[in-house]
């Protein structure tokens, strides 16, 4: 109550600060800046904005933010005002690059906030990957309780869970298909990204849809001071990023673009069976803003990006993404934020085939319109009101199949097109509560509806379909609604120590199915229906929170346990290409369970900078109908997983850096006997992945030198071998006859990447 | 083909990723387990039920045959009298009686006690009406390929099976196909021959005008397209396509293997020059 009272009965006059923070250069605004006003102090939201209310008195504010300097003035707060705060960044002059700790680049010890990692571009630019190619979701796979889902791959399970339980959101709109090239590349160009924020727990009520993560991704808004170009040249892909001002400081625009030449480079290998095949893909960033006055802001965003893969004239696949984001921000007060966004997403494929008598495309996507309207309310000293609603329609095309010759073999055949519908009203509240204890908790009521049009179906349990339910389209066929409880605590013990806790509920709608164990372009999305339920999971977490050596390192330490529901598998020879709309006819359901401790401990100032991850987790299913109905380990499940990141600054030009990651191997299935079928060796199965593939580990190495830093032209040359003392990782290990004496059954492992150097240039101007 | 054409994507998928890998042989430390009966029974239409009965091995173990002779093994036509197969060799149960398609066909099998049964349909014979070949840049080099033309029924639930030798060698892949996206239609199955990584040691023999060709032709019970869908999908010792597991299959009681009641049709053709 102390809370409300204080509202209520304000002991002397109060006034508000509020404002918007941005970087001097660009204009772009600066997420996640830190305001300071003697012990009390606040933070940007994800458009620069802040608000705080302070008793009638004179301060000294402090702003900062990663990668700027710091900015400090003398206010003497009489009344309210609102400020428009430019950061100069760090490597505005060279001979005067600060080194120092800077308040702003820790992470906070007093928010409530937990199992969050925060990452900028400026901090993964050192990072090396995989031909060089920069990459946030390689580079978020070093952090603690986040795991590769394979070698060289993009994809990536938080906390135990599946890859689909990962909600990508790119300027909000969810990005469905996050990854290139089988997986080897993400579809964030790093150069148009401006901060990320992952959430592993305690998500915020915001967000919805996922189980084990957010990945919040937020695009450039474009330098509104002036024209600028920057780029880059790499092995596998040139990149090209032009920015400027519509209107200098009010309006600009930003377009980002990225091909690769990934189908050159492949004719490289080894295997002449890969020639005459066409492989590339490219993105397209583009965002547009316009600051219409001090209340009101528009910011238009896209994306687009395309796979093509071609196998001679037989065979072709595209696949992409397109989002689109309008948003408005109004300030209605200077306690009182809201945004309202209309977003689009589309994920599709085509295949075309040209085979003799069969010749056909089929055609499949997931198709989002989706509004969102939020405030954040700024309500006093010790509270922090977000409040907003939701509404997403889906649509899914499964399948369709279109024969180009109507006298050939193949009939046209559509797969019923599914509709669902998504609403979530929220409030959530950071309650400020002592000095010692911050909370926050609130609520998300989800209400998910099943659209009708087409037939849904029961099943026994063989999964044979018992009967047929016909709807109407656009009826409702089911309503599943569902409170998510959040809720998150922190105690203070000193300024350097803290320890938090919270509970989360999530819950998941629409899910992916895939039958192959890597990802591919084809893997289906399905929303719950009347026999696949809501995916649920409660989440607690503890975490203990410590800073040393003046801030110059911090320790986490975070420990969860995960519990989910209705989680889907599929039953032994399975087929999710199936003409039929009865799709769960080959699927099975069960729960699952995860939990482990997670530790890290991150340098972030000086001229060694860096981190050393360690999680040790668990990972469980058990599904009725495999493994004997016995909990089994997920394939995800890794017991240990080791990742040492570490970044030097030479001198201001070179800059050496290395990682090296430890893992435990996937859990896999092996065979328990063999057998003669035809004249097939085939293989007796008796446990769901009772086996571990061998533990992997490597070490990437890298190398920036920058060329020519001018205030007019910079460039800079980037060096790096990824796998550097060649360790030949076990991609697969697949059994098979020997090739002089059949009888005897080989086990192969296969590696991919040993000691791949790579080199880019980069160049702005 | 039509749905294969999953298979080979993700085929193709492997290729990619093993043109840049390198394979070595490792030793894996497998458990042993207790043996299991591997039933393998067919049956056909030009009046032949022949009934092969072994046992699983260990799989660091050379795989020799170790038929099973105790056994007592038995065919009933529906409606018609129950047939005894008789023991031809260790492991090997055989008899010859008239086979009518379009008919319910029931297998038991007793082995010291224990009893395996399974029921099969033989669909009715869908004749081919032509077999021949064309050239296809598919993967590296242009590949002659074997093609076969035949004319869907119009009742869906039709599937298919076929098997290919070159020169008398048998091509050791396994072709299916069902009428899922092609129910009455003109049908033309392409044998593709998916060629050797090992391009230099490949034992699988390419096609050359003047070859002779011998295919044969199943029409399968969608139980058995069913099993061999996912023995090849999931239990031929790779995961890259699923998860691994034992086919799907029609034999009640415990055992691995299948019961398969099918017409067959044998076509020899010889590549033109």
């Amino acid at each position: 109550m102390a809370c409300f009272i204080s509202i209520i009965l304000p002991a002397q006059h109060k006034f508000t600060l509020s404002g918007t923070v941005k970087a001097r250069a660009s204009g772009e605004t600066i997420i996640g800046a830190t305001i300071k006003a003697g012990n009390e102090g606040t933070t940007t939201n994800e458009y620069g904005f802040f608000s705080i209310t302070l008793p009638a008195g004179k301060y000294k504010i402090t702003y900062g933010a990663l990668g700027f300097l710091v900015f400090e003035e003398e206010l003497n707060l009489d009344a309210s005002v609102t400020r428009q705060i430019f950061l100069d960044g760090k490597n505005v002059n060279l001979e005067n690059v600060v080194i120092n700790s800077s308040t702003s680049t820790r992470r906070s010890i007093s928010n409530p906030q937990m199992g969050v990692e925060k990452l900028t571009t400026s901090e993964i630019k050192n990072i090396p990957v995989l031909f060089g190619e920069k990459d946030i979701l390689k580079t978020i796979q070093l952090l603690p309780g986040v795991k590769s889902a394979g070698e060289g791959n993009s994809g990536f399970f938080v906390r135990g869970g599946s890859g689909d339980q990962n909600l990508i959101l790119l300027d909000e709109a969810p990005v469905y298909n996050a990854s290139h090239l089988l997986g080897f590349f993400s579809t964030f160009n790093s150069d148009a990204i401006k901060d990320m924020a992952l959430y592993k727990g305690g998500m915020p009520a915001q967000y919805g849809g996922r189980l084990s993560s957010v990945l919040d991704i937020k695009m450039n808004d474009g330098n509104n001071q002036e024209h600028q170009a920057s780029g880059g040249i790499g092995l596998i892909s040139s990149k090209l990023n032009v920015e400027g001002p519509i209107k200098k400081g009010k309006a600009s625009y930003l377009l980002t673009g990225r091909r690769t030449y990934a189908d050159q480079f492949l004719r490289l290998a080894k295997d002449s069976a890969i020639k005459n095949n066409t492989v590339y893909f490219y993105d397209l960033n583009t965002k547009i803003n316009y600051e219409i006055d001090k209340k009101n802001r528009l910011y238009l965003s896209g994306y687009f990006g395309k796979d093509v893969l071609k196998l001679g004239n037989i065979f072709g696949i595209n696949w992409g993404n397109a989002t689109g984001t309008l948003r408005w921000n109004h300030v209605f007060n200077d306690k009182l934020f809201s945004n309202t966004s209309l977003i689009f997403s589309n994920y599709n494929y085509q295949i075309n085939i040209k085979a003799g008598a069969d010749d056909f495309t089929i055609t499949s996507k997931i198709e989002d319109w989706n509004i969102k309207n939020e405030y954040q309310w700024y309500a006093n000293n010790k509270n922090t009101v977000r409040f907003g609603i939701n509404a997403i329609h889906h649509t899914i095309t499964p399948g369709n199949v279109t024969a180009k010759d109507t006298s050939g073999s193949i009939n046209n055949s559509n797969l019923q097109n599914r509709y669902s519908f998504e609403n979530a009203a929220y409030i959530s509240n950071y309650w400020r509560a002592s000095k010692k204890i911050n909370l926050t908790y609130g609520m998300r009521l989800t209400a998910f509806s099943i659209l009708g049009g087409g037939n849904f179906f029961n099943y026994n349990a063989d999964g044979d379909v018992t009967d047929t339910i016909k709807t109407q389209l656009n009826s409702i066929v089911k309503t599943w609604i569902n409170a998510e409880p959040r809720i998150s605590l922190s105690y203070i013990i000193n300024p350097q120590v803290s320890v938090k806790a919270a509970y989360v509920r999530n819950v998941q709608n629409l899910h992916l199915l895939s039958n192959s164990t890597s990802s591919s372009p084809t893997d289906k999305w399905v929303a719950s229906t009347n026999v696949i339920k809501l995916e649920i999971s409660d989440q607690v977490s503890v975490g203990y929170y410590r800073d040393f050596a003046e801030g110059n390192y911090e320790l986490t330490v975070e420990t969860y346990y995960k519990n989910m529901l209705n989680q889907i598998d599929y039953r032994d020879g399975a087929n999710i290409y199936i003409n039929s709309d009865a799709i769960e006819s080959q699927l099975l359901f069960g729960k699952g369970r995860a939990y482990g401790i997670e530790w890290l401990l991150k340098k972030k100032s000086g001229n060694v900078t860096g981190w050393i991850s360690y999680t040790l987790a668990k990972t469980e299913k058990k599904i009725n109908g495999i493994n004997n109905n016995k909990w089994y380990n997920a394939r995800q499940d890794r017991t240990h997983d080791i990742a040492i990141v570490a970044s030097w600054q030479v001198s201001p030009t070179w800059n050496l850096s290395a990682n090296w990651i430890f893992y435990t191997g996937d859990a896999v299935t092996f065979p328990a006997g063999k057998y003669k079928v035809e004249d097939f060796t085939v293989f007796y199965y008796t446990e769901r992945n009772g086996y571990r593939m061998p533990a992997y580990h490597r070490l990437d190495i890298g190398a920036t030198k920058i060329l020519k830093q001018r205030k007019k032209f910079t460039s800079e040359l980037n060096f790096s071998i990824y796998n550097a003392y060649a360790r030949e990782n076990a991609y697969a290990i697949n059994f098979r006859e020997n090739k002089t004496n059949p009888e005897i059954t080989d086990a192969v492992r296969f590696s991919l990447f040993k000691l791949v150097p790579s080199i880019s240039y980069n160049f702005k101007f | 083909m039509r749905l294969n054409y999953f298979k080979i994507f993700f085929w193709l998928l492997v290729v990619l990723l093993t043109a840049t890998s390198c394979e070595k042989v490792i030793n894996v430390q497998l458990k042993d387990t207790e043996k299991k009966y591997v039933i393998e029974g067919i049956i056909t239409n030009n009046g032949r039920a022949k009934v092969i009965i072994t046992q699983t091995g260990n799989v660091s173990d050379p795989l020799v045959f170790n038929g099973v002779t105790n056994a007592s093994v038995t065919i009933t036509p529906t409606g018609m009298a129950t047939q005894t197969l008789q023991a031809t060799s260790a492991g090997i149960y055989e008899a010859n009686f008239l086979v009518p398609a379009e008919r319910n066909y029931t297998l038991q099998v007793s082995i010291g006690g224990q009893q395996f049964s399974a029921s099969c349909y033989m669909p009715s014979q869908v004749p081919v009406d032509t077999v021949f070949t064309t050239t296809e840049q598919f993967i590296g080099d242009p590949q002659i390929l074997p093609n076969i033309l035949y004319l869907d029924p119009v009742k869906p639930g039709n599937a298919y099976k076929q098997a290919l030798w070159v020169n008398g060698v048998k091509i050791r892949q396994i072709y299916i196909s069902n009428d899922e996206y092609s129910n009455g239609r003109q049908c033309n199955d392409r044998l593709y021959i998916i060629p050797d990584e090992d391009e230099d040691n490949s034992t699988i023999p390419v096609i050359k005008p003047g070859d002779t060709l011998t295919i044969e032709m199943n029409c399968i019970d969608p139980v058995i397209y069913k099993y061999w869908f996912s023995l090849q999908r999931s239990a031929l010792g790779s995961n890259e396509q699923a998860t691994p597991a034992n086919p799907v299959s029609n034999i009640q009681g415990g055992a691995l293997g299948y019961f398969s009641a099918h017409t067959i049709e044998t076509i020899t053709y010889k590549v033109p020059r």
